[in-house]
């Protein structure tokens, strides 16, 4: 006997898969922004060997396809090195790893859009080159870099959708299990797709908001 | 642990199949969602309120839905509503429309930078709407987003991966079908990032000189 009808639970199963998602977008964002920034920083300070290491790094990652490196995560390491790689695991190494190289780029671009003048200048005020860099650099990198992050998340999002494929149950998995089911896939396909999309721009709105207010200095007041 | 990639030479001819592969598959997709993004780009900029409103739908849907879902939509969805097509032509039909949303983004640009003197003394000269249309707008509007429209490519040939859950034997595919021959998936997998970040960068390569050749008469407007 087959049970192909939709029940109140699968709502339930819904909105789990989607909090996969999203727990999943946050913890590897999060992570992401620190690798990242971290990156830039020593490209920043002008470290040999590394910078040359890290740009290429962050190049391969960013010209190849997120599913080949979650391949390469999940079965690839196993068979290399013979350690244990769960699915969340390696889908946290990849997405992290993957936005890193992302956000390292658009934090490169950040700091090089403040004018040297301004670093010579702090330099003459008799700043070290880490407080040129907290006081000087980091805020008007991030009022610069928050627009290019914002879209970058909203794409990173939808990144998430592809953990499925190596057997994470995260919202597109349970789509496919509910389409297996009751053999409905406009519903389904419809019902997972607004899901994402609402989380897309919800994503988009906050960033927004949060991009209002760290340009809320500059902003024109009136006269 | 040992790295050898010599295990990847009997394979390397059923590789290039799938390169081959996706290449086709990359190819129409573009023509497709040139198509589809010049239809759309119109519609954005046309007199119409309603039309417009109707392309900023389809743009702001395809944008913030993952592909992935948006293609077990079509894969699983059109057999139901009776059209029987293959894994191949549903997947150029997914990546057309999800790229089309972006390349109309790109052509509406380039249609909004042309110079309202350029249309006025066309008008003025008595072409009708549709021949400064398809005569004087479009080209100008393609030939300057012709290097957005190669990251449109590149973006599509990274996409193009996913096809591989759709049971599409295209590079990633047929990877994934060697991985299961040699159980060799951590050699298989690097070598099939380095091929994908070489295509991505070749293609941007050729871009580049296109665009340059495209606009060599206007060199300093375009940079």
């Amino acid at each position: 006997m087959r049970f192909a009808d939709f029940t109140a639970f699968d709502l339930v199963l819904l909105a789990q898969g989607l909090g996969v998602n999203i727990a999943l977008f946050l913890a590897t964002s999060l992570i992401g922004l620190v690798i990242g920034i971290a990156w830039a920083i020593v490209r920043y300070y002008r470290v040999p060997v590394l910078s040359e290491v890290i740009t290429f790094v962050s190049e391969l990652l960013k010209n190849s396809p997120v599913l080949v490196q979650l391949f390469l995560v999940f079965f690839g390491l196993p068979g290399l090195f013979h350690i244990r790689v769960t699915p969340v695991t390696a889908a946290t190494i990849t997405l992290s790893a993957n936005t890193a190289a992302f956000i390292y780029v658009i934090a490169v671009s950040a700091i090089e859009s403040i004018g040297r003048d301004q670093i010579e200048a702090a330099r003459v005020f008799g700043l070290t080159r880490w407080q040129v860099l907290r006081h000087v650099l980091a805020p008007q990198a991030a009022a610069f870099a928050v627009g290019p992050l914002i879209a970058l998340l909203v794409n990173q999002l939808q990144v998430t959708s592809l953990i499925s494929v190596i057997g994470v149950v995260d919202l597109t998995k349970i789509g496919n299990i509910l389409n297996m089911r009751t053999l409905k896939p406009f519903v389904v396909w419809t019902a997972v797709g607004l899901l994402y999309y609402a989380a897309a721009k919800l994503v988009a709105l906050l960033g927004t908001r949060f991009e209002n207010r760290l340009r809320a200095h500059s902003a024109w007041r009136g006269l | 642990m040992r790295l050898d990639l010599s295990i990847l030479l009997p394979h390397l001819g059923f590789l290039a199949q799938g390169a081959l592969l996706t290449a086709e598959a990359c190819v129409l997709a573009l023509v497709g969602s040139v198509i589809m993004g010049a239809f759309v780009a119109i519609a954005r900029t046309s007199s119409s309120a309603a039309l417009r409103r109707i392309a900023f739908v389809y743009v702001d849907i395809f944008r913030n839905v993952p592909f992935i879902v948006q293609l077990f939509f079509f894969y699983y969805g059109l057999p139901e509503i009776g059209l029987y097509i293959d894994a191949f032509t549903t997947g150029v039909i997914a990546l057309s429309i999800a790229g089309g949303a972006y390349a109309s983004d790109i052509i509406r640009a380039g249609i909004l930078a042309i110079d309202q003197g350029i249309i006025e003394a066309a008008e003025v000269s008595g072409l009708s709407r549709r021949v400064i249309f398809t005569r004087i707008v479009l080209p100008i509007a393609l030939r300057t987003s012709v290097r957005p429209l190669g990251s449109v490519l590149i973006n599509m040939i990274l996409t193009s991966s996913i096809l591989s859950t759709i049971t599409l034997n295209e590079l990633t595919g047929s990877a994934q079908i060697v991985v299961s021959q040699t159980y060799r998936p951590f050699e298989v997998y690097v070598v099939l990032l380095v091929v994908y970040a070489a295509l991505t960068y070749l293609v941007s390569l050729a871009i580049a000189i296109l665009h340059r050749r495209l606009n060599r008469d206007m060199m300093e407007a375009v940079a």
